[in-house]
């Protein structure tokens, strides 16, 4: 499903992001990405969804080489893919409802088809009662599920989060995480990257550790210090 | 941030269109002025009437020449009295005005030649032709033409520029909007599309706001000219459509590119 090929990224400054990175994640997984800040995380996801490009190395998103993509490829790559991150990424000045159909009006979908995704996309996550709702007026916990929900309007096959839990308190990261848990169990890839020690512990999957850009653990019901060295 | 940008290209329209119409006027003016080819003869002041009528059949049978026309000295010399009232108490007594001939020629580069040809016959003191003053006419023309074209240059490139900082600071104002678009996996093109009509409303609406402008302006100066002798002329034949379809296409095709340079780099693709 995702398989990493020897990629370096090297900044133009000559700093190394990642060095000679090799991971193959299968279909269906649920994964963690823990290291601490600069390790290269974002980085690692950013190649996921072409936000950026290797030095070297090759990156296979469901089948497809995305170093290979042209820029009109791109979007249809990201179409396959939900996003979330930290800081919601939600638009302000739009309730819930809004934020979400401005995501599928944005690659032209019908708005029959609009009002029937984002029905299922706010009962999944349990906001169905919150459609009228700004950014402003809800929790961090809830505005991290409407950002999932926009995630999940789509149908992704892969699920990244960098750094999900990252605002949010212990308790409310915990229904986050298994939130994602669930859309992991209807069968999407989810990809999480975190330095929350405590989800990653409570959760035993599998975690790939990298550090100053280098994979130096990939363990499989993990936790997050390397408990076998 | 609207309000600028289109009162800048409204602006920079406005002073391209005059410009454009005021070397277009030039032009018209020198054609004008060519379009007379005149020779004036000026006699011996010893020159009698029957002299003058003679030479003046002389140089009717001349190729080219158009007509010719006696201005008779009492005449000319009644109408310089009649404008300069003083003339006689200056001590002025008789006229000193000498019979004169208005040469009409029928090709303006003949004129030189006729000119010459009437300067070597009997009783002929003076002949001046129009050169000179079409030649500085005409220098004229080319230096306001010169200067226009440099002119409108400098002032596209300008509103290209204002137009696309106008959208890169739309494009700032969106870029959490334009950021999440692209996340979602909205094309390149569903992002620039808005935008560059953004740019070519603009283009539009400041190239509309340009021709009031021009129309006002160029009634105006229409009003004043038509006061002064010569400048009658001083016009163009451009028609208020025909300046507005321009000013409005030249402002789709700024707001266009101004709109495409920002997006472009905002995009980096």
């Amino acid at each position: 499903m995702i398989s990493i090929e020897g990629v370096s990224v090297e900044y133009q400054n000559g700093v190394r992001a990642l060095n000679d990175v090799s991971l193959s994640i299968p279909k269906g997984e649920f994964a963690f990405i823990v290291g601490s800040t600069g390790s290269g995380k974002s980085t690692l996801l950013r190649l996921l969804y072409r936000e950026m490009l290797p030095s070297k190395g090759r990156v296979i998103v469901s089948g497809e080489d995305v170093t290979a993509l042209s820029a009109n490829e791109v979007p249809f790559l990201r179409r396959k893919l939900g996003i979330v991150f930290q800081d919601f990424k939600l638009l302000p000045q739009k309730n819930l409802w809004e934020n979400l159909a401005f995501a599928l009006r944005v690659i032209g979908a019908q708005p029959k088809e609009i009002r029937r995704r984002i029905g299922d996309a706010l009962n999944m996550v349990g906001l169905t009662h919150r459609c009228d709702s700004f950014p402003h007026q809800m929790s961090g916990g809830e505005q991290q599920r409407a950002a999932i929900a926009r995630a999940l309007v789509n149908h992704p096959t892969v699920l990244i989060a960098d750094e999900p839990t990252g605002n949010l308190d212990p308790d409310t990261s915990w229904e986050i995480i298994q939130l994602l848990e669930q859309i992991n169990i209807r069968g999407a890839t989810v990809l999480v990257a975190t330095h929350d020690s405590h989800i990653v512990d409570r959760m035993k999957k599998r975690v790939i550790q990298l550090d100053s850009g280098f994979l130096v653990r990939d363990q499989h019901k993990g936790t997050y210090q390397d408990s076998e060295s | 941030m609207a309000y600028a940008s289109i009162s800048t290209i409204a602006l920079s329209l406005g002073v391209l269109g005059a410009f454009v119409l005021v070397a277009l006027g030039a032009n018209n003016f020198a054609a004008s002025q060519i379009g007379k080819f005149e020779i004036a003869v000026y006699m011996n002041t010893s020159a009698t009437r029957a002299q003058t009528d003679s030479l003046a059949r002389a140089i009717g049978k001349l190729p080219d020449v158009k007509s010719v026309t006696v201005r008779s000295r009492e005449e000319e010399w009644a109408k310089f009295k009649k404008s300069n009232p003083n003339i006689e108490s200056a001590g002025l007594q008789s006229n000193p005005i000498p019979f004169s001939l208005d040469v009409k020629v029928a090709q303006a580069s003949r004129t030189t030649y006729l000119a010459n040809k009437i300067r070597a016959m009997s009783g002929v003191n003076t002949v001046r032709d129009g050169r000179e003053i079409l030649g500085r006419v005409m220098a004229i023309a080319r230096v306001v033409r010169g200067v226009s074209i440099a002119g409108v240059i400098v002032l596209l490139i300008t509103a290209v520029f204002i137009i696309s900082n106008a959208i890169k600071l739309t494009l700032y104002a969106r870029r959490r909007e334009i950021q999440i678009m692209k996340l979602v996996g909205a094309t390149n093109w569903f992002v620039r599309v808005p935008l560059i009509i953004e740019g070519i409303v603009f283009g539009a609406v400041g190239a509309f706001a340009a021709w009031i402008l021009l129309r006002i302006g160029g009634a105006y100066v229409a009003g004043t000219a038509a006061r002064l002798p010569m400048m009658s002329r001083f016009s163009s034949d451009v028609t208020p459509a025909t300046l507005a379809l321009v000013l409005i296409l030249l402002g789709i095709i700024i707001g266009a590119a101004g709109s495409f340079v920002s997006i472009r780099r905002f995009l980096h693709d």
